[in-house]
């Protein structure tokens, strides 16, 4: 069977384009076998079919795992792995065309995002303002430009992903019925 | 009532009252989903990730409680709480639809 290997590096809000790229590649004939290391993801060759992806982020899930993907097996998706505390979900778009999600209001899809927010965001924002943000001041008053400039583009990185963050979790908060 | 609790679930959505309202029999997720979809001829199905998020929350908030595990499936029934906040949605909802019934009839 052949088999592939490519890697995508996508920030931590962006798991909706991942699970775009999952559903194009299958559609294409490459069925996800696992991601590892850093962005690395591994096909093989499969028949061209509709399967949507979806990724949950739950660490009380995690912890009772068992329970956890009897739910989601109970309600015909396939359990695929964890991978950096998300979990990978796929279900065959149905023959009548419905392509479901593993989650159905925009009240859990908030939900999902703060707990992200709680396990990933936090420390990221720590790590932000305690040691790249005082790595950036330090380098440029020491006229370092060059570890300045490396800082600095990580900063921005930062910057962006905080951004992106921010727009996505207005949108479902202005969805919301409360 | 805790103001918290009323705070959160008054008003609540369609997922959270419908799981409350097949929780007065002691169920697992799944069967919820499944009653739902009966309930509802089809027209709401309820997704594992929501149904997952749901009971877990409305067990630490003790509308819901566990009562026992069965084949890898966590039974859960609701409380007298839950009851509780089930009974002012429904009344809130009640109050919405009579006010919406006898408007409309003015207007007809």
């Amino acid at each position: 069977m052949k088999v592939k290997k490519q890697f995508r590096y996508f920030t931590i809000f962006e798991y909706e384009k991942e699970q775009e790229y999952l559903r194009k590649m299958h559609r294409s004939g490459w069925k996800l076998v696992k991601v590892s290391g850093f962005g690395m993801y591994h096909f093989e060759e499969c028949p061209p079919e509709d399967v949507v992806y979806q990724l949950d982020y739950n660490q009380d899930g995690l912890a009772h795992k068992d329970e956890y993907v009897k739910m989601f097996e109970d309600c015909g998706w396939e359990y695929i792995q964890d991978y950096v505390g998300y979990s990978y979900f796929r279900k065959a778009v149905s023959d009548d065309g419905t392509a479901e999600e593993i989650f159905c209001d925009d009240e859990s899809r908030l939900q999902m995002m703060q707990r992200v927010l709680k396990g990933r965001m936090v420390p990221l924002l720590v790590l932000f303002f305690a040691l790249m943000l005082p790595l950036f001041i330090m380098t440029l008053s020491r006229h370092e430009y060059i570890q300045a400039g490396c800082a600095g583009i990580v900063l921005l990185l930062y910057v962006v992903i905080f951004i992106e963050f921010l727009v996505q979790y207005r949108k479902y908060k202005s969805n919301r019925i409360q | 009532m805790d103001q918290h609790i009323k705070k959160v679930y008054v008003p609540m959505t369609e997922t959270a009252f419908l799981i409350l309202l097949c929780l007065r029999k002691p169920n697992h997720g799944y069967g919820v989903v499944q009653m739902v979809e009966k309930m509802t001829d089809g027209a709401v199905r309820l997704a594992p990730g929501t149904m997952y998020g749901s009971l877990a929350k409305m067990e630490k908030d003790k509308i819901i409680r566990f009562i026992r595990e069965e084949d890898k499936r966590k039974i859960y029934q609701i409380t007298d709480l839950g009851m509780e906040v089930l009974e002012l949605e429904r009344n809130r909802i009640e109050r919405l639809y009579k006010i919406a019934q006898e408007e409309m009839h003015h207007e007809s």
